[in-house]
């Protein structure tokens, strides 16, 4: 007989798990981003890195330090506050003082996210927030965009320029894609945004949903009313420039603020680009991305 | 073409004993018979301590309502009749049998052969009913009740080796290596129902199966073999008549009401052999595998075996399991006592270690990804679910359509953040099984009250 004294564990079933997890999935994600920081390294120097790194600690730090002093279980392993120093990092621009990203981490973690429960239970995507409220407290901070470290690439912003209703001079198309203008660290670079995003798809960590939706809705309404130079022409810059590409890919498809069925994203991602649209074209602000996200997070 | 649903998952299969071929296992020299091995009523005992028994030989049966009889899987004394706890916890009585090693076989079978093409519903039905067949593939509900309650109102017959549960191989081997007498099922079903035709469903994962079937089928076109993508849970009977006839089967609905009835492989197989040869279900196929068992295998065991002797049959257990669980992981119960014996139900016996059962995590968070949504072959919102259940919101789950759940658990498995989505779900059927029962008592003792009433206000207006 075989030895019978030793205890099993009872369960109900299932009694097997897929091997993924929420770290895991975390983890991912920053891969994810990793091309779009490389570039930003590439274009602005070391100091993306600097900013980076003080935002990531910052809110690592605040994840575990509000866990603790409220005898929370700590969840910090999860890597999720990482990805929101990532992303927060990615929503300003190189020449920020690094003291913004403390400030914004605490907005972030601590306000946005712990104060509603946590990972899974806030209601506005913490990164989002944060960077809207740095925006509207340091405006100035927010959109001093330097003039890339590599010559011969126009510090103009694209955004400013189709706002008054022209084309960026000296700005081509190609460079707004490949990233060879200026901007916030992580948004300058569709080409590694869409590598990154492609990775996700890979990966099953999103779906295609809301970026084609919203990347969609975004490039027709600009087709239908161009607000400078020819219509596909006008597609293209409104496409490339600003945070849509950051915003579209990795701060819409946040899994928490966002919804769970298709249909629910396809509706999410078309709102997020009629907003967007609305708010570069009628706002006082030139870009739209962050806001239009922040008020789809809230009918979710 | 390849049939399939909407929805599900393509989980790893480990299926390490698909070219173990069935080792016939020798019997015991005790066997533990439980007197409730099917849905329904139990059994009473209808021998007694010290009666010698035949194998095949009827020890229980079923007096009043649904079930079906209970025989001696061997040849011998009858030792004890017990009280014992099922490994849910409620009592059974289990005639234990002490094994005599003469194999004698009842009377009853060795005298009967019927040929396939001279059966009738009704010989069919009581052939079944006196082989004690119940559903083989886990749910055991007494087969004959099945036949006669979808006799008239079939137009399709699905035969289930979908087998979609990962580890087993039990139907998978049946199907290799009986497949005359599988075939022969279908076509006695195919007369009582009436059909031209009946259908043998096979996940493409095991397509040699499917080879075979159709080799030994030849130019019958009274069966067709077909195959469907691997996809878990493909052998549940909602999403097996999905994909075979792209009918949705709605809540609280049985497969006949649609028009189909589904029987398990092996449950095909013993329809066979009970209608040819008298054939009583005392021994079934048991995969028994799983990190923890040295050699895995596929076993032919008579009923009532422990489990632990099945496990010592492939070597014995290598490193100490974390969980033992009869059935699939998926739908399948971890077991207390490694002793317990196998039942009509038990396809397989899984001994795991940590490696492939995780346990229960109790910081799970749900993070809103919606993976449980597009796995969920019910097309539910899990995850609204799990969170209902949580705040004890009966209202809203049954607005979300709880009680649709099938209970798979894929939503569980695929969870990133470690819900229990799916345990929160049975909790919670429980809990409204529970309130409409009390709502019910309430209305009839209501109903009582003013019916009461009612006379007693007849009477009084009688005394006007």
């Amino acid at each position: 007989m075989t030895n019978d004294s030793e205890l099993l564990v009872l369960s109900s079933s299932p009694h097997v798990k897929h091997k993924n997890n929420t770290r895991r999935i975390m983890l991912d994600v920053i891969i994810a981003m990793l091309p779009a920081l490389v570039w930003s390294v590439v274009m602005f120097g070391w100091r993306p890195i600097l900013l980076t790194a003080v935002s990531v600690l910052s809110c690592i730090s605040f994840e575990y330090g509000y866990q603790r002093l409220m005898k929370k279980p700590t969840t910090v392993n999860d890597l999720s506050a990482v990805v929101t120093g990532i992303l927060l990092a990615f929503n300003v621009p190189s020449t920020a003082a690094w003291w913004l990203m403390p400030i914004g981490a605490f907005f972030a973690i601590v306000i946005v996210k712990q104060l509603f429960g946590g990972i899974g239970k806030n209601i506005v995507n913490p990164a989002i927030a944060a960077r809207i409220f740095l925006f509207v407290s340091w405006p100035s901070q927010l959109t001093g965009f330097n003039e890339p470290i590599t010559d011969a690439v126009s510090s103009a912003t694209a955004l400013g320029a189709l706002k008054e209703g022209i084309i960026p001079e000296g700005l081509t198309v190609l460079d707004m894609f490949l990233g060879l203008c200026s901007g916030c660290i992580g948004e300058i670079s569709a080409l590694m945004l869409i590598i990154g995003g492609v990775y996700l798809l890979v990966r099953r960590v999103i779906t295609w949903h809301i970026p084609v939706s919203f990347l969609v809705t975004v490039a027709v309404l600009a087709v239908i009313f161009p607000q400078a130079g020819g219509n596909l022409e006008y597609m293209a810059y409104a496409l490339f420039s600003g945070g849509l590409m950051l915003g579209a890919i990795f701060m819409a498809t946040d899994y928490t603020t966002s919804p769970v069925t298709y249909k629910g994203r396809l509706l999410f991602g078309f709102g997020c680009g009629l907003l967007t649209v609305m708010i570069r074209y009628f706002g006082a602000y030139p870009e739209g991305t962050s806001f239009a996200i922040m008020i789809m997070n809230l009918l979710v | 073409m390849i049939y399939t649903f909407r929805g599900g998952i393509h989980m790893e299969e480990y299926k390490f004993t698909a070219d173990s071929p069935i080792e016939k296992m020798p019997a015991p020299k005790k066997v533990y018979v439980p007197l409730s091995q099917h849905i329904g009523a139990p059994c009473s005992a209808t021998v007694k301590i010290g009666d010698t028994v035949d194998k095949g030989q009827i020890i229980g049966t079923v007096e009043k309502g649904l079930g079906c009889p209970v025989h001696a899987p061997v040849s011998g004394k009858v030792t004890a009749i017990e009280e014992v706890l099922t490994p849910m916890g409620r009592k059974v009585s289990r005639v234990v049998i002490e094994n005599d090693g003469e194999e004698r076989l009842c009377e009853t079978i060795i005298k009967k052969e019927n040929a396939v093409s001279e059966v009738t519903p009704e010989a069919c039905i009581e052939a079944v009913r006196l082989a004690g067949i119940s559903g083989m593939g886990g749910a055991t509900f007494p087969t004959y009740a099945k036949i006669s309650s979808a006799l008239g109102k079939v137009n399709y017959m699905i035969i289930n080796c979908a087998e979609c549960e990962p580890f087993i191989t039990a139907d998978h081997r049946m199907m290799l290596e009986y497949p005359e007498e599988i075939l022969d099922g279908v076509r006695i079903l195919n007369k009582v129902f009436g059909l031209e035709k009946g259908l043998i469903a096979v996940e493409d994962n095991k397509l040699d199966a499917v080879a075979k079937l159709n080799e030994v089928r030849g130019n019958d076109e009274t069966i067709e073999v077909r195959v469907m993508k691997t996809k878990y849970p493909q052998g549940d009977e909602r999403q097996l008549i999905f994909a075979l006839t792209g009918q949705e089967l709605p809540a609280g609905k049985l497969p006949a009401d649609v028009g189909c009835v589904i029987f398990n492989v092996e449950t095909c197989y013993n329809v066979a052999r009970a209608v040819k040869y008298g054939m009583p279900l005392i021994e079934r196929v048991v995969t028994v595998t799983g990190d923890c068992v040295s050699t895995p295998k596929n076993l032919l065991a008579p009923l009532g075996t422990p489990m632990s002797e099945l496990i010592d049959f492939c070597g014995g257990l290598s490193k100490k399991p974390m969980k033992v669980i009869t059935g699939g992981p998926m739908m399948g119960m971890a077991q207390w006592d490694i002793n317990t014996p196998t039942t009509k139900g038990t396809n397989a016996i899984l001994a795991l270690s940590e490696k492939f059962t995780r346990p229960y995590d109790p910081n799970y968070s749900c993070i809103h990804c919606g993976k449980c949504v597009s796995v969920c072959p019910m097309h539910l919102m899990p995850l609204y679910l799990a969170q209902f259940s949580e705040q004890g919101d009966l209202g809203m789950c049954e607005k979300f359509n709880l009680m649709s759940c099938v209970e798979c658990g894929t939503c569980a498995y695929i969870c990133p953040g470690s819900v229990p989505i799916v345990q929160f779900v049975r909790m919670t059927k429980a809990k409204i099984n529970e309130e409409k029962r009390r709502q019910q008592a309430l209305a009839a003792a209501a109903a009582e009250k003013s019916e009461g009433k009612d006379s007693s206000d007849k009477k009084e207006e009688g005394k006007k």
